[in-house]
């Protein structure tokens, strides 16, 4: 039951990543692989603040920020430098991984005896709960357990419900017209450039955000957490495209966050089953791989079914 | 007002492939003018509308509109006094958002998008109404996906789109060539409609020799980068479908001669 919570809590940590490359790929078709070095630098951003008894909160609002300026710098890169996309990513990617180093210190910083938002977790657990521990459906679980689930959650809900707003103001309408047609928006007097900036942004600003909770719940930050989470989050995305299939804004948010806990759910499981670890980014790869290549698959087979 | 003073352009500029797409056009266009632009392909006649929207800039030449010198301008920003509509009639369009998305975005042409809502209540009826006096039917289809149109219904919106705030200027290129016959008649009557309607200053290009004779107060006919003739007033209104194809047929014959002369001269000297 632990085992399932908490893949339930990192999938939901994680939703929050796949919301950012949701942004990033969806909506632009820009794979930003920026995405593995902004969920450290989130990570090491919030550790090194919060082991300097900086609040939680703070900590993690700086987290966003930090992340946001990393976004600003592959869209400047791509849209001021004229440098291809996959390209500008891995450079800040690339810088990213000292940076991190530098904010951190070290390779790695434990979170383990100092505040964090699970500390804040576990207490609303306690409350909830009334003890240290409980029981769900006859299972024993820990306050701090329960706790973080929810916490996560009602963070999830509500940058979800952001946006799904944002989507739908001038602002972000004109943003997701940028990534569906550059003509036409172009032709509308919005500057595409700057609509990819902007979305980068908030995009890595999200990704840092997730890398910030991910520590503090884990109980660490690592300068090799980032690592092939770009293709996590194209999992969670196209998992949530094919569950929902359609285009709406709201639709598609709630897919992504669906698919990304999913996603957690099947590698614990699998986990579980005697996957060995060391293969997980082998198999999540092929996964994509595969996530990818199917539908072109099935439309061949289609075409075939209907010509013969 | 649209003034063009001597634009120049070159394409691939110093390579084998390099196109003189613009070689000094000049042309002056009133407020309320309906000017259409014919010539033969590669003549430049979409080159042109291109520079005017600011698709790239010119190597040379000036381009003033209502009085603002917009030669410097990128394109997004001379959004804000230009309307567009393309010839493909997907172009115009976002096709994964809805009708009433799409032509929101068009009612903010070039002003600031911040955060408000983007379809408040009362912009939806606005906009239903608007979209009614089109006669297509399509105020029922306002939360369906635009992509999921036919391609006369796109371009019927993209029109109305185009001119939802007032512009300075319409680009019009070749709009219908990529529509069914009866689609294209369509777009044609509405086109003279709400140019008339609004009085709106109107460029457009086109293949079709009929349009050409039946539309518009003027006719520009374009020939290897420059204006080959310009018919305007008394000049404009006798002129058939029948004159413009001769013209074209002469436009043609010269330019075999030139490269029948070319290869005598070769032959003899060469």
């Amino acid at each position: 039951m632990t085992l399932l919570l908490s893949a339930w809590t990192i999938g939901l940590i994680l939703a929050l990543l796949a919301l950012g490359v949701y942004i990033s790929y969806r909506v632009f078709k820009f794979a930003d692989i920026t995405a593995d070095g902004s969920i450290t630098f989130g990570a090491a951003v919030a550790a090194s603040m919060l082991t300097r008894g900086v609040n939680p909160v703070t900590a993690s609002v700086a987290a966003f920020l930090a992340g946001c300026v990393a976004g600003l710098c592959t869209g400047i890169l791509h849209t001021r430098f004229k440098i291809n996309q996959l390209l500008s990513g891995i450079l800040v990617m690339t810088a990213l991984y000292s940076i991190n180093l530098h904010v951190m210190g070290s390779s790695n910083v434990p979170l383990l005896s100092v505040t964090t938002i699970t500390t804040y977790a576990q207490s609303l657990g306690r409350w909830l709960t009334g003890h240290d521990s409980a029981t769900l459906l006859g299972w024993p679980v820990s306050a701090r357990d329960v706790g973080s689930l929810i916490l996560v959650f009602a963070i999830v809900l509500v940058i979800t419900l952001i946006a799904w707003l944002f989507f739908n103001t001038n602002l972000g309408s004109a943003m997701r017209a940028s990534g569906d047609n550059e003509q036409m928006i172009r032709a509308l007097g919005v500057s595409v450039e700057n609509m990819i900036v902007l979305g980068l942004c908030i995009a890595n600003g999200l990704v840092a955000f997730a890398g910030a909770l991910l520590a503090q719940y884990q109980g660490f930050a690592d300068v090799q957490m980032g690592i092939g989470m770009i293709v996590w989050g194209l999992a969670s995305v196209i998992i949530g495209r094919a569950l929902i299939g359609t285009d709406s804004v709201g639709a598609a948010l709630i897919g992504t966050i669906i698919g990304s806990v999913l996603f957690r759910l099947i590698i614990a499981l699998a986990l579980r089953w005697g996957l060995n670890p060391n293969d997980l980014k082998l198999v999540t790869a092929i996964f994509v791989f595969g996530a990818l290549v199917l539908p072109m698959l099935m439309q061949k087979v289609k075409r075939h079914a209907a010509a013969s | 007002m649209l003034q063009l003073r001597e634009l120049q352009k070159t394409f691939f500029a110093g390579t084998p492939n390099q196109v003189r797409a613009l070689r000094g056009v000049s042309l002056q266009i009133e407020d309320g003018s309906f000017v259409i632009v014919i010539g033969t392909n590669g003549s430049g006649k979409s080159t042109l509308l291109n520079a005017v929207a600011g698709s790239f800039l010119v190597d040379r030449g000036a381009i003033t509109i209502a009085s603002k010198d917009v030669t410097r301008w990128p394109e997004h920003r001379r959004a804000s006094m230009i309307g567009r509509v393309f010839q493909n009639p997907f172009s115009g369009t976002a096709p994964t958002m809805t009708v009433a998305e799409n032509l929101a975005l068009a009612a903010r042409r070039g002003t600031k998008r911040g955060l408000g809502r983007l379809l408040p209540a009362r912009m939806q009826k606005t906009l239903r109404d608007r979209v009614a006096t089109l006669n297509m039917g399509l105020e029922t289809r306002m939360h369906n996906p635009i992509g999921t149109l036919s391609g006369g219904q796109r371009q019927a919106l993209t029109l109305l789109m185009a001119t939802w705030r007032r512009p300075d200027l319409l680009l019009l290129d070749e709009h219908t060539a990529a529509l069914d016959p009866k689609s294209a008649d369509q777009i044609v009557r509405l086109t003279e409609r709400i140019v008339s309607e609004h009085k709106l200053t109107t460029l457009m290009v086109t293949h079709s020799m009929q349009q050409a004779a039946t539309l518009g107060d003027r006719i520009v006919m374009m020939n290897q980068g420059s204006v080959h003739a310009d018919y305007a007033g008394a000049h404009r209104r006798h002129i058939r479908a029948e004159d413009l194809i001769r013209r074209f047929d002469e436009i043609r014959r010269d330019e075999r001669l030139d490269l029948s002369a070319a290869e005598l001269l070769r032959d003899a000297y060469v």
